[in-house]
């Protein structure tokens, strides 16, 4: 996996039928565009915005973000005939709920793969577990396709109807949300959410909610997450970038550590009271190549913002 | 489910079925359901005796409009359901749940017993009750063990806890994990998750009505529809609870509105500004539901809301009705007996 | 079955001397001697040697004791460990039943090859990766060796690019899954490292009782010490107070009254007594009375240490 790949923090959803909205995306400062034909493109709009599709890929790519297209499964041949193109870097699938229809995708891509002279199995999913069903059966619709990188909750609080509590947090949503976490981690799969609450709704927030939403979606595991509107998407590479103080934490938790035992004998190692396992000291570490990962992205974005061609990291 | 046989379980008492006191005072209570108890609350040496008095007691809780339930034995099972399948039984309580196969058996007797009795069949429902570890283990084999389960729910409560070695009343959600397999099995399976808001009851108090509406009003607004309980006290606060206010009936008029107003837009989505709204309009907007600041999202999903909770609205009202009803023709029936 | 009574397990690591030296001191249900974490390969083989008098020495004061060892190493570590004083073995990153059945083949063979009981010696897996959460009923259910299963929360955040913290607790579908799959096995849960966050040297004597009053409310009957100063508060959380013991004997006095009077609930001091209260309540007589026993247990044991060990070296500490 290319570290372009694997740092995705801002997923901005761009419905197909709406082009200013699709216009307007590459300058958002998004990691990831994503060509809507499903969720908020009205259906009488459909037909017309997969006529259109083709020609939005290349120039949503403009400035370096990845480009992926969602669809809806009902309507999967249609939609992935439309999306299925050179510069389509992977398929986001609304209310995915049974393995058959992931294997169904899988062929169907494979199959334009082959015919529109792109790489075989260069189009990734993420699958949105949206519906019940589609989390009941989360490990086979996890493990149905080798292309799946990511799992959602998509927009799992409309889609079920969960609501909130009087705390303000959505019904359901922890258990859901550590969940899917569990559940990514299992399937060698990325976790992709933030940990939304009211008066968030259905992906839709303010800057500063969708900030601190960011924060403690990264803080139990998820590493990046859609979006609705473009204010949102700073607050998104925001949130799931780790900030200065903690990479600095983290790179003096790890010097002492390797400092401490570079004789190659055993030392307890303390900083600030706390004893150094391997395993705090991998959190740190974690967090000091994350921060790397996401420079290299950022400069990646900024250098083809300012039309420089870079090679892909 | 079709709605027409939606049974509504708002409120409900559970009871000794020992206790006559407690039985001939319930009917007039006003739940929408009493749960006639053959379980914890009979002594072993009782259990006989309970059940001779099952079917003579369904019409007594019935006269007043409330359906009967029965709360049998795990280990009891055959002989406890022998007992409770007569006609007018609406659901069977089904303690400590493990395993599929012990609902399908339950199943299997209750179809017998309802051919036999002459009860329409498929009528009775089964409450399959999760309070053990190995229940929310198995919760997605037993809820899809059988179309009797209506509605699912639980993995918390007393015995939950004993099971788990934990106490009950502290101040967090402790079984966060299990009520949450067993509504995502509920919801997977496509029946109605009975389940709630977690509010802190470090006090175990179970008849104080405060508590009772409080805990019912969070459920309706979090979309939950079923309640339950163990003192008179808390049924009618629960009733009020589950009730949509005239505020949330007018926002759910007016969200229906702007929804079809959206639609001829051919937009799936608008922001309203709803700060500058007519207080006095009619349909209009609550002022405490908005998502963004001033702005109230209107979309597919709200309008979905919105029409569900005017079903609900009207199921409450003619359930309230129906009772209504049912009661004052047994004060009218006990005052031409007293008359003659 | 008999009441597993595991309040605390204080984890050492086996290359340090002065630590496993003192290991008996601390008045733990057991004791676990570290061959993972800390223990450079290259001082393995040395620390392997001297393992048996460690374990030997760990459970002086009656506390159990077992050996995490590397999950690559897994005969040799068991092997130097084998012996009369070992309880079992801590398997780190448990995540299918497979490697609970090579572990299960290994203790075999080496019970046989030190005359060890067969099937005596423990396996306790140690859950540190999702896919050990995910796979969890396998796992438990792959031995009767398993008594007891942690989840070890430092090494499952490491595993998750989680940086752990007191603010946002990333685990309580982790850690409810483990409980509820581990209850329904009949095997005991224990938490491991850091739980709910909450790091060594972070909080007072009353902060760790409240965390292991909180980790006990969630169904854990024991937990993992990584430093001795955890052991007395977690033992303090996980025996019934005495209150609460007299509470429960007024509670089966009054039930009793109520069954020979003919019914089976009965007002008591503001609750009603029923069949699931007095159930309750043997289970915290009896839990109480379990506790007693092993803490008389330890004693006896201790007495008898202390005939062996130098008087003036403080025996809690």
């Amino acid at each position: 996996m290319t570290a372009l790949s694997t740092v995705r923090r801002s997923w901005l959803l761009a419905p197909v039928s709406h082009p200013d909205r699709v216009s307007d995306a590459p300058s958002a400062g998004a990691d990831v565009i994503v060509l809507d034909l499903a969720e908020f493109v009205a259906e009488p709009d459909k037909p017309a915005a997969r006529e259109s599709l083709r020609d939005c890929l290349l120039p949503a790519n403009s400035t370096g973000a990845e480009v992926f297209v969602q669809i809806d499964p009902e309507l999967m041949l249609a939609d992935l005939s439309a999306a299925v193109w050179p510069g389509l870097d992977g398929v986001v699938v609304t209310r995915a709920e049974t393995p058959g229809q992931v294997v169904s995708i899988d062929a169907i891509i494979s199959e334009l793969e082959s015919r529109r002279g792109m790489s075989p199995s260069s189009v990734e999913l993420v699958l949105s577990l949206e519906t019940a069903q589609g989390n009941q059966n989360g490990f086979e619709v996890a493990t149905a396709s080798s292309r799946t990188w990511g799992l959602s909750l998509g927009r799992a609080d409309l889609v079920m109807d969960l609501r909130p509590e009087p705390s303000g947090e959505t019904h359901l949503m922890q258990y859901l949300m550590q969940r899917l976490v569990t559940l990514a981690s299992a399937t060698g799969t990325v976790p992709i959410g933030a940990w939304w609450r009211f008066p968030d709704r259905g992906l839709l927030a303010t800057p500063e909610n969708t900030l601190v939403a960011a924060q403690r979606g990264r803080a139990i595991g998820f590493k990046g997450s859609f979006c609705v509107v473009d204010n949102q998407v700073l607050p998104l590479n925001a949130g799931f970038t780790p900030s200065e103080s903690e990479v600095a934490a983290a790179h003096a938790l790890c010097e002492a550590y390797e400092s401490a035992t570079a004789s190659g004998t055993y030392t307890m190692v303390s900083v600030d009271e706390r004893v150094l396992t391997p395993d705090i000291v991998g959190q740190a570490a974690n967090t000091v190549a994350l921060a790397d990962a996401c420079s290299t992205r950022d400069r990646f974005k900024a250098a083809a913002v300012k039309g420089i061609p870079v090679p892909v990291p | 489910m079709p709605s027409s046989t939606r049974r509504l379980k708002r409120s409900g008492l559970t009871m000794p079925i020992v206790t006559p006191r407690f039985i001939n005072n319930a009917w007039h209570r006003g739940c929408d359901y009493i749960n006639m108890d053959l379980e914890d609350s009979v002594p072993p040496n009782l259990k006989g005796y309970a059940r001779s008095l099952v079917r003579e007691s369904i019409p007594v809780v019935n006269k007043g409009g409330a359906d009967a339930v029965c709360r049998i034995n795990h280990d009891l099972m055959e002989a406890d359901l022998d007992a409770a399948i007569w006609p007018g039984i609406m659901m069977v309580n089904y303690p400590k749940t493990e395993y599929g196969h012990e609902i399908e058996r339950m199943d299997a007797i209750i179809t017998r017993l309802e051919a036999e009795r002459g009860i329409r069949p498929g009528t009775v429902e089964i409450g399959a009750n999760i309070e053990t570890a190995v229940g929310v283990a198995n919760a997605f084999e037993i809820v899809t063990a059988s179309s009797r389960v209506r509605d699912f729910g639980g993995a918390s409560g007393y015995d939950m806890s004993r099971d788990l070695g934990v106490e009950m009343f502290v101040a967090f959600d402790q079984f966060v994990y299990g009520k949450g397999e067993v509504e995502l099995a509920a919801r997977a399976a496509g029946r109605e998750p009975r389940a709630a808001p977690f509010t802190p009851n470090i006090t175990g108090s179970v008849s104080d009505p405060d508590r009772a509406f409080a805990e019912a009003d969070a459920a309706r607004k979090c979309g939950f529809r079923i309640g339950g309980g163990l003192h008179p006290a808390v049924v009618e606060p629960q009733i009020r609870g589950f009730a949509p206010s005239d505020d949330e009936v007018s926002d759910a008029r007016w969200v229906l509105r702007e929804y079809r107003k959206l639609s001829r837009t051919g937009q799936t989505w608008v922001q309203v500004d709803v700060s500058s709204v007519d207080r006095e309009a009619s349909p209009r907007p609550m002022a405490s539901e908005s998502y963004l600041g001033r702005h109230r999202v209107i979309d597919r999903y709200e309008a979905a809301r919105a029409e569900e909770l005017l079903q609900w609205q009207d199921l409450c009202q003619e359930r309230d009705q129906e009772k209504a009803e049912a009661i004052d023709r047994v004060r009218a029936a006990e005052s031409a007996e007293s008359a003659t | 079955m008999p009441i597993l009574v595991r309040r605390s397990n204080l984890i050492v690591p086996a290359v340090e001397q002065r630590a496993v030296r003192r290991s008996w001191m601390h008045d733990a249900d057991s004791v676990t001697l570290d061959l993972q974490a800390g223990t450079p390969d290259s001082e393995l083989p040395q620390v392997r040697e001297t393992l048996r008098q460690s374990i030997s020495l760990a459970s002086k004061a009656g506390a159990e004791v077992f050996v995490r060892v590397n999950a690559q190493f897994v005969y040799a570590d068991s092997d130097a460990a084998v012996g009369p004083d070992l309880t079992g073995i801590l398997l780190p990153g448990v995540e299918s039943s497979e490697t609970v059945a090579e572990a299960d083949s290994i203790l075999s063979e080496l019970e046989r090859k030190h005359g060890v009981a067969h099937r005596s010696l423990e396996i306790a897996p140690s859950i540190e990766t999702a896919a050990g959460v995910w796979h969890i009923r396998d796992i438990v259910n792959a031995s009767p060796r398993i008594r007891q299963v942690g989840i070890d929360e430092a090494a499952l955040a490491a595993s998750l690019g989680i940086t752990q913290s007191a603010d946002h607790d990333p685990f309580v579908y982790a850690r409810g899954r483990l409980c509820i799959e581990a209850t329904a096995a009949g095997v005991q849960p224990v938490a491991v490292a850091d739980p709910m966050g909450v790091q060594t040297g972070d909080l007072s004597r009353e902060g760790m009782v409240n965390v292991a009053t909180d980790l006990r409310n969630l169904g854990f009957k024991g937990i993992v010490c990584g430093h001795p100063s955890w052991i007395a508060p977690v033992n303090e959380a996980y025996t019934p107070t005495e209150s609460l013991v007299e509470y429960y004997t007024q509670v089966r006095e009054v039930f009793a009254q109520a069954l020979a009077a003919g019914t089976a609930a009965a007002p008591f001091a503001g609750r009603m007594i029923d069949v699931p209260v007095d159930e309750w309540a043997k289970d915290v007589l009896a839990m109480s009375a379990a506790c007693a026993a092993r803490d008389a247990e330890k004693q006896a044991a201790l007495a008898a240490a202390a005939a062996y060990f130098d008087p003036s070296v403080p025996v809690i500490g």
